[in-house]
């Protein structure tokens, strides 16, 4: 779950919402906030200001006795839960609608309950007094604190019923919106994705709504992506116009040698020419062949086409393909097929090629009788495969510049190949992914190519892409 | 067999339809793709050899339109382009095969003969008889003259598709595609090593030849 809600939160739009209403939130409290502090004050002072009121009539007792005799006669029309009338006479009796004594004089918030007076049932609650000295005793006055609870009952209530609701409806309305933007980045994101992929068709989908940054932008992604789509074309009709020149010549020379060795009475010598000829010739076909292919995957060969392929099985096959060749140098191809199977996304004719292309160079640049080890190992989750040979090697400096087109060793000049092998090798493992290293193999050359976890594995790995 | 051959290259052209010739079918050649479409679907032909690169319109437009028309008229694409995607682009128009540039007779006849006859092969046939020898393609069994014969699982694959196109040249590259399943050609003897290891079996122990080598083209099996 946390898993599902972490890229979420890595949302611009719905961490610019959760700010936003949170915002919002915290000025409607402290607005609040000072507004109830406000009120509150105005009525403590109010009450304060009766009890300073009240004290004043009853100051003007002339005796402790009449004092008394006013505080009775007001206590019989006072409701205690409003208002306590309390006198304390100087030789010790109370008069007054309920018992209060004060420790001194002053103005004190007190809190009454009916625990503690039994015999005056309605009084509950907080209460401001004010105490005075009067005639030799105790005078205290009371006033219920109800307008403040019932001050702090409507704010409590106005904060429920507005504050919350409008919170939640701001929440809602701006993860609607999140979404929405979140949905439609998604969908430029897919969009950049295939696009990255190869998939030059790939679009963004009409967006709805009115034309904001974001259908800007997808638009602009789209012009972006049919000029490349166009330069894509364009490069491709090149190279196969440049393929169809240079082929149509070639097809002539092939034919035409075939003519020239099904001539009659041709001498002897003549005839190997020919023959010397035609494998030159074939060996142009290829060097052209193998620098076309790179150019078309490096011009971006859609890897949409990928399917899953067994790698353990296409090593087999071409460990099978190559046996007779390598035996007949007077080495051995060994295989070591992986344990259970592994299987990589890709395509499996440039796969089989990669393989066919290093076996061919190991068997190529060794002398004869070198074996030669092909393996498919699973590492890490990962599949790996890799060539390895006991020869001459590659000097650590010069591993980098095999990997250019048309690179060849000094040491291997007089051999055959192409020199593109490697690069060829190198466009593939790119193609897919894999990271491919020349490492020594003490002695001798180890080709290695590391592909890619499979995508459900990265998934639940920790990535540090942020799609 | 009726064969049209749109190639816009003279030398080309003319050299696939000369030989095609000398091997006992009927030509035409076609140098502009307008014009192939327009005899395509006219006249019948057993087999189509189109150039994917065609002044006037070119060999994919000119197959998708044939397509179109239900013209199911086997076709072999001859280009010069020969990556991964170019391949399956012409497969996907609907040709049958594709050939790529510089190409040699041979295989180009063995292709075609392929294609030509490629319907009436029965799939659902059980025993493959050539001959003396026979396949039992239920029990794996391969006899001949009642004399069991033991194959590895790829020298049986090889027979048994040698023995279904009976009396029709296989080519190195076709058996590559067929039996290793590769579609490019290492630069290997495969297919010449498991010829001669089956030839060790088959033939050399008995009288007559049963798997015949076509010089520059591949290889047969003829009784």
């Amino acid at each position: 779950m946390s898993a599902r809600i972490a890229p979420t939160l890595r949302s611009m739009p719905l961490r610019l919402t959760l700010a936003l209403v949170a915002l919002f939130a915290l000025v409607f409290l402290v607005t609040f906030s000072a507004t109830y502090a406000i009120s509150r004050n105005a009525i403590e002072r109010s009450l304060n200001d009766s009890l300073v009121q009240e004290m004043a009539g009853f100051r003007a007792a002339p005796s402790a006795a009449a004092l008394a005799a006013l505080v009775r006669s007001q206590s019989t029309v006072t409701f205690p839960e409003r208002k306590i009338l309390s006198y304390l006479t100087p030789d010790g009796l109370i008069a007054g609608n309920a018992a209060l004594l004060a420790e001194g004089e002053g103005f004190r918030v007190v809190v009454l309950d009916k625990a503690r007076n039994p015999d005056a049932a309605a009084i509950d609650g907080e209460y401001y007094t004010l105490s005075e000295r009067l005639q030799g005793g105790l005078m205290t006055i009371a006033l219920s604190a109800a307008p403040i609870a019932r001050l702090h009952e409507t704010f409590v209530r106005v904060l429920i019923f507005a504050l919350l609701p409008a919170t939640a409806i701001a929440l809602g309305a701006g993860l609607l919106l999140a979404g929405r933007s979140a949905r439609r980045l998604a969908e430029i994101e897919a969009t950049l994705d295939r696009l990255t992929a190869g998939d030059l068709a790939a679009r963004v989908p009409a967006l709805r709504g009115r034309a904001d940054e974001l259908s800007r932008i997808g638009a602009r992604i789209d012009r972006m992506a049919v000029a490349q789509e166009q330069q894509m074309s364009a490069l491709r009709r090149v190279s196969a116009d440049i393929a169809h020149d240079l082929k149509t010549p070639l097809q002539r020379v092939v034919v035409l040698l075939n003519r020239l060795r099904e001539t009659r009475g041709l001498p002897a010598a003549a005839g190997d020419l020919a023959e010397q000829t035609s494998a030159e010739a074939e060996r142009i076909v290829a060097i052209f062949q193998a620098l076309l292919q790179i150019a078309q995957i490096e011009g971006g060969s859609p890897r949409a086409r990928f399917v899953e392929v067994d790698l353990g099985l296409l090593g087999a096959t071409f460990a099978e393909v190559y046996a007779p060749t390598a035996e007949e140098a007077g080495g051995a191809l060994h295989f070591t097929p992986p344990e259970g199977q592994i299987t990589v996304e890709g395509d499996k004719t440039l796969l089989g090629q990669v393989i066919a292309n290093l076996v061919e160079n190991a068997l190529r640049h060794t002398p004869p009788g070198t074996p030669v080890t092909l393996a498919v190992t699973r590492e890490g989750g990962r599949a790996v495969l890799s060539v390895a040979d006991a020869g001459p090697g590659i000097p650590e400096a010069e591993r980098g510049n095999v990997l250019r087109r048309l690179y060849r060793l000094e040491s291997s000049r007089t051999t055959q190949g192409s020199g593109l092998g490697l690069s060829l090798v190198a466009v593939i493992a790119d193609l897919h992914g894999a990271e491919l290293t020349l490492a020594d193999n003490g002695p001798g050359l180890r080709v290695t190519l590391r592909f890619p976890p499979p995508r459900s594995a990265r998934s639940s790995a920790p990535s540090d892409r942020s799609t | 067999m009726k064969i049209l051959v749109i190639e816009d290259d003279r030398t080309t052209g003319s050299y696939v339809a000369e030989g095609l010739r000398e091997e006992g079918h009927v030509v035409d050649l076609v140098e502009d793709g307008r014009d192939g479409l327009i005899r395509a679907s006219a006249t019948p032909y057993d087999v189509l050899v189109v150039d994917r690169m065609l002044p006037g319109l070119d060999g994919l437009a000119l197959v998708k339109t044939l397509r179109g028309a239900l013209n199911q008229t086997p076709v072999l694409f001859l280009t010069s382009l020969g990556g991964v995607d170019d391949r399956i682009e012409g497969l996907r128009a609907g040709g049958d095969d594709y050939l790529v540039k510089p190409f040699a007779f041979g295989e180009l006849s063995a292709r075609i003969a392929a294609l030509a006859r490629r319907p009436q092969v029965a799939q659902e046939q059980t025993v493959l008889k050539a001959g003396d020898l026979t396949m039992d393609l239920l029990r794996r069994k391969v006899t001949r003259a009642g004399q069991e014969i033991d194959l590895l699982p790829r020298e049986f694959t090889l027979l048994e598709h040698l023995l279904r196109r009976k009396g029709r040249v296989q080519t190195r590259t076709m058996l590559l595609e067929a039996v290793w399943d590769i579609s490019f050609d290492p630069q290997t003897n495969v297919v010449e090593t498991h010829i001669s290891r089956l030839r060790a079996k088959v033939d050399k122990p008995f009288a007559t030849e049963l798997i015949h080598t076509v010089r520059g083209a591949g290889y047969r099996i003829e009784a």
